[in-house]
């Protein structure tokens, strides 16, 4: 992480009032989500279907993927595969450079953010604009998203309206939300009209039709593909669902887990190029394929980047994403990079308090928490287990050896109070100055919980 | 070896246990009352849903609901108060600058309020960047769920084709609720 962010990270953290807005308002979206779910009395079995899809799907990605090319090319695209980041990136600027492209105009995509696409291109002269408002605030401010969903849910009013007063001209010292957000409207639309060239993520490729469909809240993946003669779409290769009935199953689902809406303002579905545009689908593996020979992990391969494991996460909401190492934050991030590079990653599978929170909403039913457990056991055999994951280590496989035992054994709350002081930012221990957990220490979890003492 | 091959026989390599694709079976919700919860949810949404009375004309609501509108724009013989015909134009920029679209929807789904529209204009764009969107809903085409909704589509063919579910929004400053991000800050779907 570049200095920016630990500053940054440190500047929100150090600021109690930030920290407790940042809990509630993400506890706030968990309860709509709450609301979402019991609307629904089929809600239980949509997330078994959506698991055993994923499962289906994931187990079966060489098959589908061949069948998702085939129709695709049929409809017009031109489809590429990149083994991993490096690849990925250079046919993203081979295609730039065949348009003659000084301008690349993109949605929000956590896969362009894992291959480090952006300062890659801008190396190369490529201007890139994030239209999605909460990344183009942070790409304004050179600072990466702390959240899949909610980017720049980190970043306090006044410090955009600083930022926009400096890049777009807008009044001094106004904060008003609306104001901002239809000052960045109009400097956006003059970016989406002159773009030479669009990008998109994919959050579902249908396999028996070979379209890919983008969701988003703010309409910028369809104004930026409106008026280029590219569209450039990227995907992990697990972003495949067989047919439109399954696609059905996640549509319900995603928005609705991960921002507590019915379904998000769009639901686009690109299916073959308008005359004279160029449609090119980019299918990306980068450890994907590897992740398949992991039975343990295979799940994490389901996860449709909703964004719901963070808002219920304790240990997120009060940390905030900066605090963890890997790019995704939060309990799927954890994971996510314990498959990367356990060397290097292994700190944040101690920014887990084992309630599990994240295993029970998940969508797509990834045993997060289940995993993250493993992952600490497996810690020796890395050579990653210090002694006060060791501790931390024991007393957690006490608890999860007797799951009957689990919520009195929350009683056993000292272990909490070992968690190893995985927030170390510019020698300032974050979690240590602002999270020293003292309920913990007098009550279990469960028991604040049901009294309402904890959120 | 080509990297598609190479990433195909690493997928083959490495899996394991193939599991069977689930029968799709879903006892899914349905709604009493359609109309009357499609409206209430695409309000939640931010959007309005406007039930024509016998008798009137779409032209006479979409200028009272837009009577400050300079440029409407619409392919529709019906719209008689379109100023001009998107598709006539050479270039989508030109879309750019139009106060209100009316479009025809294809069906709406009731769970959450999102109108199919299959492109059907020359230019997609036009969706999405004027400050308002009409869509015209035949008030009989409502689907319960997604999953109804999808095996509508599976029989459809088009290029491109959006659901929609009201206003553009973004909550990216401070969670703050705010329509019209970058595309229609109105949505208001008249049902016919
Ligand atoms: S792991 Fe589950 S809850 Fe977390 S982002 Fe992925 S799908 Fe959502």
């Amino acid at each position: 992480m570049s200095t920016k962010h630990t500053i940054a990270a440190a500047r929100f953290l150090k600021n109690k009032e930030n920290e407790a807005w940042h809990d509630h308002t993400l506890w706030m979206v968990r309860t709509k989500r709450d609301k979402m779910s019991h609307s629904l009395p089929e809600w239980e079995r949509l997330r078994e279907l959506a698991s055993e899809i994923k499962l289906y799907s994931n187990s079966h990605l060489d098959t589908l993927l061949e069948e998702f090319e085939k129709n695709a090319i049929a409809n017009g695209a031109i489809v590429h595969w990149a083994k991993d980041a490096e690849e990925h990136n250079e046919i993203v600027l081979r295609i730039l450079r065949q348009h003659e492209a000084r301008n690349l105009i993109k949605s929000k995509s956590m896969l362009t953010e894992e291959c480090h696409m952006n300062e890659f291109l801008m190396s190369k002269g490529i201007d890139v604009v994030e239209s999605d408002l909460g990344e183009r605030i942070l790409q304004l401010m050179h600072l990466a998203p702390s959240h899949i969903v909610m980017p720049a849910i980190h970043i306090k009013r006044e410090q955009i309206s600083e930022m926009m007063e400096r890049e777009m001209g807008t009044e001094k010292g106004n904060i008003d939300p609306t104001y901002l957000t239809h000052a960045a409207r109009k400097n956006l639309r003059e970016k989406f009209l002159h773009a030479d060239v669009a990008m998109t993520g994919v959050n579902f490729a249908v396999a028996s039709t070979g379209e890919i469909v983008v969701c988003t809240n703010e309409g910028n993946a369809d104004m930026g593909t409106s008026f280029p003669k590219v569209h450039i779409a990227t995907m992990g290769m697990e972003k495949i669902v067989p047919n439109l009935e399954a696609l059905g199953v996640f549509t319900r689902l995603l928005a609705r887990s991960g921002t507590g809406q019915p379904v998000t303002s769009y639901t686009s579905h690109y299916r073959r190029p308008p005359e004279g545009q160029e449609f090119h689908i980019i299918i990306v593996d980068n450890g994907r394929s590897d992740i398949l020979a992991k039975p343990d992990h295979i799940r994490t391969l389901n996860c449709i980047r909703c964004g719901e494991c963070m808002n219920t996460c304790p240990v997120y909401r009060r940390s905030g994403g900066y605090s963890y190492t890997y790019f995704i934050p939060g309990p799927i991030g954890i994971n996510l990079g314990m498959l990367r590079n356990p060397e290097e990653y292994s700190d944040n599978v101690s920014a887990c308090s084992l309630c599990l929170s994240c295993s029970n909403v998940c969508p797509v039913k990834i045993d997060l928490g289940e995993q993250i457990y493993r992952w600490r056991q497996d810690l020796d055999k890395i050579g990653k287990a210090s002694k006060e994951k060791k501790v931390m280590s024991f007393g957690m496989k006490f608890l999860m050896e007797r799951p009957g035992l689990f919520n009195t054994a929350l009683k056993f709350a000292p272990v909490v109070n070992h968690l190893p002081r995985f927030m170390v930012y510019n020698g300032l221990n974050a979690w240590g100055k602002g999270r020293e957990l003292p309920a913990f220490a007098k009550e279990s979890f469960n028991d604040m919980w049901k009294k309402n003492k904890v959120r | 070896m080509s990297s598609r091959d190479s990433i195909l026989a690493s997928i083959r390599r490495h899996t394991g246990v193939r599991h069977e694709m689930p029968e799709l079976t879903l006892e899914a919700i349905t709604y009493a009352d359609k109309l009357a919860t499609f409206s209430e949810v695409l309000a939640g949404a931010g959007g309005k849903a406007i039930e024509l009375r016998p008798g009137e004309d779409v032209n006479e609501v979409i200028r009272r609901e837009f009577p400050e509108a300079k440029r409407i724009a619409s392919n529709l013989k019906e719209i008689t108060c379109a100023t001009f015909n998107p598709d006539e134009l050479t270039d989508p920029r030109e879309l750019n600058g139009t106060d209100v679209s009316v479009v025809e929807g294809s069906f709406g789904v009731v769970e959450n309020a999102a109108v199919w529209l299959p492109r059907q204009v020359r230019y997609k764009g036009l969706y999405f960047i004027s400050n308002a969107l009409v869509i015209l809903l035949d008030k009989t085409q409502l689907v319960h769920t997604m999953n109804e909704a999808y095996r509508r589509t599976a029989s459809m063919d088009y290029d491109y084709g959006v659901f929609m579910s009201g206003p553009s929004k973004t909550a990216d400053i401070e969670q703050a609720l705010v329509f019209g991000a970058h595309g229609p800050i109105q949505v208001v779907v008249l049902l016919k």
